[in-house]
């Protein structure tokens, strides 16, 4: 695998290069000044105590915007989660495919710690600290030799892809600290044995390829589940941010694995994790 | 024809760290925000969470005259925002018709025939969705184009010329149809139709990316590779990353509530 960070070259067009830098240029200048007035708006909104009904009819996108801009300060910064001893400790035969449906409730935690929305917010957390460290995992593997030869496309995927979850664990956390609930960066999930377990069967970029679309539909239909489920405004415009961004994660890893990128005419949400699944 | 060179990993290293920059900026601002939160709200914070509860606790003492009107304007903008939807749904059908029909298309790649068949046919169904929730809502079902974006193709269309046109075209519409319906979410007034939007957001997301991967392979002359299956180990690097360029959908270019109403 060629890594920017194991040799001085890369191959890649520089029109290609010129075009994903330019796309991100565009996204961070077209994000900041928004953010800059809308972080702004929000605090004196609060300090003037008004509520959510003011803000969210004039406002819609202030927190979403807040809570996006936190997030792309995790940048470059590609952190491999760990999982705890409660998280290895709870027992389950599911794979990552076989998350209950969206028929779950959210009902209180297996601890109690995060109840309501922040149940939704803990578990959108703990997915997306999921996909980092599988994606971690998979370049450490392909690094190794474990995976054979990764195609170079393959490769920019999933570090790109990583880098992104990132984004949103971090936007996820601020949520979380904000209400004085504790951060969470490791992956308390009862799936998370099997994931480990199917990451670590992998032989080649397929089977990988593989587990990472269940990840990514996980994800994104757990966002769209979430978007009729939760009660808070900045909830439900951070869920819909981020659901085409891991639908179009899926896009690709279908275009990957040789299938066709758009299979469903709706989002549907059979694969959408439960709150169930939270082991904190 | 450009082709595969290799680049020096400095100049992305250097990009990195403009964008770092960047980022940096972000936090710092967002911190600052936080700080304001934090400090507005004392030692019992009154959080965005918990303050739904309580604004919900306060509307429902306020009346049921008030309520009323609150659903009046809510179903106004649910219909307004259907009707924009369908807009968009109507002219990315017949932009999709109409490119199916071009000789460079018909006659071309056969991957890219599929996906216009099958993108037509989606849209047809988002058409079919928002139509439909409109007529449940009490308003009319919009069966015209999006004004403001039908000019824009009326613009365009005589300027194409080949494959990579009609791409750029498809983009321009995906890309809207994606942002305003995810800005959508959160206009509208019940979970029904915030899953409903939120459900076709991704669908038109996706549509993009595979349109942004095939832009780039047609852009480094390896239409060859717009294949299902592709050859994956021939796909230049960018291909693998191209699709999703934002960590966050964005909504700056999303489509008034009103644009596409039926008058």
């Amino acid at each position: 695998m060629t890594t920017a960070r194991e040799g001085r070259h890369l191959p890649i067009s520089e029109d290609q290069l010129s075009r994903l830098t330019r796309d991100l240029e565009t996204a961070h200048r077209d994000t900041l000044p928004a953010m800059r007035a809308n972080a702004a708006d929000l605090a004196e909104d609060i300090r003037s105590g008004q509520g959510d009904a003011r803000d969210r009819a004039q406002h819609p996108d202030r927190r979403r915007l807040l809570l996006g801009a936190g997030g792309l300060a995790a940048g470059l910064v590609l952190a491999a989660c760990s999982n705890d001893g409660k998280s290895n400790s709870a027992s389950s035969t599911k794979g990552v495919g076989a998350a209950p449906s969206s028929s779950a409730s959210a009902s209180a935690s297996s601890t109690g710690q995060y109840t309501g929305d922040l149940q939704v917010v803990a578990l959108a957390v703990a997915l997306e600290n999921q996909a980092v460290g599988a994606y971690q995992a998979t370049l450490n593997a392909a690094k190794a030799g474990k995976l054979g030869t990764v195609p170079p496309a393959v490769a920019t995927f999933v570090t790109t892809a990583m880098a992104q979850h990132a984004d949103h664990a971090k936007a996820w956390n601020s949520v979380l600290t904000a209400a004085g609930k504790p951060a969470i960066h490791n992956v308390p999930l009862s799936n998370q044995p099997a994931t480990l377990a199917a990451l670590g069967k992998a032989k080649n970029y397929t089977d990988v390829a593989k587990l990472a679309l269940q990840l990514e539909d996980q994800a994104a239909q757990t966002y769209l589940f979430a978007t009729s489920n939760v009660k808070a405004a900045a909830g439900i415009a951070t869920a819909a941010s981020i659901a085409p961004v891991e639908a179009m994660h899926a896009a690709i890893l279908h275009f990957i694995l040789g299938q066709y990128p758009v299979p469903d005419d709706f989002l549907p949400t059979d694969k959408a994790a439960s709150p169930a699944l939270l082991t904190v | 024809m450009i082709g595969v060179v290799d680049i020096d990993t400095r100049l992305l290293e250097e990009l990195s760290e403009q964008s770092q920059d960047l980022n940096s900026d972000a936090v710092r601002i967002t911190r600052d925000a936080l700080s304001d939160f934090t400090a507005a709200t004392g030692p019992q914070p009154r959080h965005w969470w918990r303050r739904g509860s309580t604004m919900a606790a306060a509307a429902g003492a306020v009346g049921l005259a008030s309520t009323r009107t609150a659903a009046a304007a809510a179903s106004s903008t649910d219909i307004m925002a259907l009707q924009t939807a369908a807009s968009i749904e109507n002219l990315a059908i017949s932009v999709y018709q109409t490119a199916s029909g071009l000789s460079f298309i018909k006659n071309g790649n056969k991957t890219i025939a599929e996906f216009i068949a099958k993108t037509t046919t989606q849209h047809q169904a988002h058409a079919k969705a928002f139509n439909a929730a409109v007529t449940q809502a009490g308003g009319k079902a919009q069966n015209a184009p999006d004004p403001k974006y039908a000019a824009v193709v009326k613009k365009t269309l005589p300027s194409i010329k080949n494959t990579a046109d009609v791409v750029k075209l498809a983009l321009t519409l995906e890309d809207v149809a994606a942002q305003t319906y995810t800005k959508n979410v959160s206009q509208v007034s019940s979970a029904q139709l915030r899953k409903l939007f939120a459900s076709v957001a991704p669908v038109e997301a996706q549509h993009r990316a595979t349109l942004l991967a095939v832009q780039a392979l047609l852009a480094g002359n390896m239409a060859n590779l717009i294949a299902i299956p592709t050859d994956v180990a021939k796909l230049p690097a960018a291909a693998g990353s191209v699709g999703f360029p934002n960590a966050f959908y964005p909504t700056t270019n999303a489509s008034p509530i009103s644009e596409g109403a039926v008058k």
